[in-house]
């Protein structure tokens, strides 16, 4: 982790301690201020409570939080912001709207008060797709409808750092899609730094750069996201994930003509997966591979219906229980096999062996398309 | 109604709304104290605020009186301040109101806040809204109905009065002489036309109030449930 002087200008930097009698906090850590960093923990391992902290409401705490070298709290310097002094944004999990005010009316309350004024209040409608919905009062709304006003609200208070609490849990597939992709999209639009916190992995691996983990009140793990979840397949603790290959690649084909989108892996090797409308205006893909969707043949499978094939070497052989997980090392890329002892023991399997991967086309998955 | 009748009853309106502006100044901030109060003195000074709802008016009275009287300190400094004895005076009966009535005030405040509780405070908070932004913008428009529940109880409560006023105000015509104790004067003498017309009239606004403070909460509002529980909280401890 880097942490020179020059960069605490683009770092979030915490130590903190929150003692609580059923439950303790200490983190110190410091956090890139760029692109989406996932908070990643199960239920009660202080996800919430990191968040409350940046934010302010968290009353009951000792120690540091600077953003961007501002110092938000200092207990020592009894330096401690209020919420409403600090330049973050919190979208919450229910999304708190003020129901006497209509949805124009809530937007307008974080415009009043808002210091610098950069945002037109007229993008941020367009970019959150709430115009038709303006006049309407909260209570009116879908849950998918009154997030968006949320985040709407939230980002045209223009903070510094906007912080996401579980925004999507209480929501619908569809509406959890349409949710990420507009966070994605403000993301890159308004360059606004982001800390979401999830306990969906599947959501965190669609638009994190970054992910942090944490378990009873510390972080156990912190980095790029596809490596942190590739380090979380070997936690051996009956499983935190569903083991898998996280996978940010570019597409090299579209459509191949048989409905299937063409991935470059390396390049030799390709990945194939089916083919959605909404890939036509990307050019890289996120998109993971669960360990139990992958076999391995000793042979190159040419006689199956499974498209994708790919030839690797065994890197590493972990037993888990009654199951084996494999690293299969194919070109740059590691891949995640999760096979039974029995097969393991059928087919022999050593470290250094040359095999074949196989997977169906529908086992590459992506949560957003 | 006769002139002296008029004059009861013009002071009873001055001393209820004198009372009801001060007790909305000094109840709304003590109704949020206790929402957001965790210590265990909570309940002392719910006790305390709620006590007048027990108390026998006459008790509170006594102790007022020896309190405003100018052998004693409260008495002392008031005469001091304003060169004026406080006991039988137009301020003693608006003190004494301000006590009397403070419950049916601080009580459907202090539900309203706690049923608001801090989500929303702190969403705008996060918006950039400091604390009296805060109570003007959210608290204030989303318990308006209990405001008005409050005002208005803490209103005919002090026109309904009578022990309190008879033991510091006595009944100085155009001071301290309001329309309950005119009332009791009219049957002291036997006018009983004269009792039965300030008693009706008594009745009826009371009436007319009430039915307009339900009108209020009714089911259809949106944050029904909060005005609800506000006007059966009051009720129930009216009756008490």
């Amino acid at each position: 982790m880097p942490n020179s002087p020059t960069d605490v200008f683009s770092q979030l930097i915490i130590k903190i301690a929150v003692n609580y009698p059923q439950f303790d906090l200490a983190i110190d850590h410091a956090i890139p201020l760029q692109g989406i960093t996932g908070v990643f923990g199960h239920s009660a391992s202080g996800k919430s409570t990191l968040l409350r902290a940046i934010a302010g409401l968290e009353k009951n705490l000792s120690g540091e939080i600077s953003l961007a070298n501002k110092s938000l709290t200092n207990t020592k310097q009894g330096v401690y912001l209020k919420p409403e002094q600090r330049q973050v944004g919190l979208v919450f999990q229910n999304s708190r709207l003020f129901d006497h005010l209509t949805v124009l009316g809530n937007l307008e309350y974080a415009v009043k008060r808002c210091k610098q004024s950069k945002l037109s209040l007229n993008n941020v409608i367009e970019l959150t797709e709430l115009t038709t919905l303006l006049a309407h009062k909260p209570d009116e709304l879908s849950g998918g409808q009154q997030q968006r006003v949320a985040l709407a609200r939230a980002i045209l208070a223009e903070p510094k750092l906007l912080l996401l609490d579980e925004p999507l849990s209480a929501l619908d597939q569809h509406s959890k899609t349409q949710l990420l992709n507009m966070m994605l999209n403000i993301q890159k639009q308004l360059n606004l730094p982001m800390l979401y916190v999830s306990h969906s992995l599947d959501e965190l691996q669609q638009v994190c750069d970054n992910l942090l983990v944490m378990a009873k009140g510390k972080v156990v793990n912190f980095g790029n996201i596809h490596q942190v979840i590739h380090q979380l397949n070997n936690d051996d603790d009956d499983a935190i994930i569903h083991q898998q290959t996280s996978l940010s690649l570019p597409i090299k084909e579209f459509d191949n003509g048989h409905g299937l989108t063409a991935l470059a892996l390396n390049a030799q090797q390709d990945i194939f997966l089916s083919c959605e409308p909404s890939f036509a205006q990307q050019s890289q893909l996120r998109c993971f591979i669960l360990a139990s969707d992958i076999s391995i043949t000793l042979t190159e499978p040419m006689n199956s219906s499974i498209v994708n094939h790919l030839f690797g070497t065994i890197k590493e052989i972990t037993q888990q229980k009654n199951k084996v997980l494999l690293i299969v090392h194919c070109g740059s890329q590691d891949f995640f096999v999760s096979i039974s002892a029995f097969s393991q023991q059928k087919l022999s399997l050593t470290l250094n062996q040359q095999v074949y991967l196989q997977f169906k086309a529908s086992a590459v998955r992506t949560f957003i398309h | 109604m006769m002139n002296s009748d008029w004059q009861a009853l013009i002071t009873t309106l001055e001393m209820a709304a004198l009372t009801t502006i001060i007790l909305l100044i000094i109840g709304t901030p003590l109704a949020w104290y206790l929402a957001k109060m965790t210590s265990r003195f909570k309940v002392v000074i719910e006790a305390v605020v709620a006590l007048p709802l027990v108390l026998p008016p006459t008790v509170l009275g006594f102790y007022l009186l020896i309190a405003f009287s100018p052998e004693h300190l409260p008495g002392q400094l008031w005469q001091q301040a304003t060169g004026q004895q406080l006991a039988f005076s137009f301020s003693a009966i608006v003190i004494g109101s301000v006590l009397y009535s403070l419950p049916f005030v601080v009580q459907p405040l202090q539900k309203a806040f706690e049923q608001l509780g801090d989500s929303l405070l702190e969403a705008a908070a996060l918006l950039g809204a400091g604390p009296i932004d805060r109570f003007f913008t959210i608290v204030l428009p989303l318990t308006k109905a209990s405001f008005i529940t409050a005002a208005s109880l803490g209103f005919a409560h002090t026109v309904g009065e009578f022990g309190v006023i008879l033991m510091i105000g006595g009944n100085i015509p155009g001071e301290t002489r309001v329309l309950s104790i005119a009332l009791f004067d009219h049957v002291e003498a036997f006018d009983y036309a004269r009792a039965h017309l300030l008693s009706i009239s008594l009745l009826m606004s009371s009436m007319v109030l009430l039915a307009a403070i339900y009108w209020l909460n009714l089911p259809k509002r949106k944050n029904r449930n909060a005005l609800v529980n506000n006007a059966n909280v009051t009720e129930g401890k009216t009756n008490a």
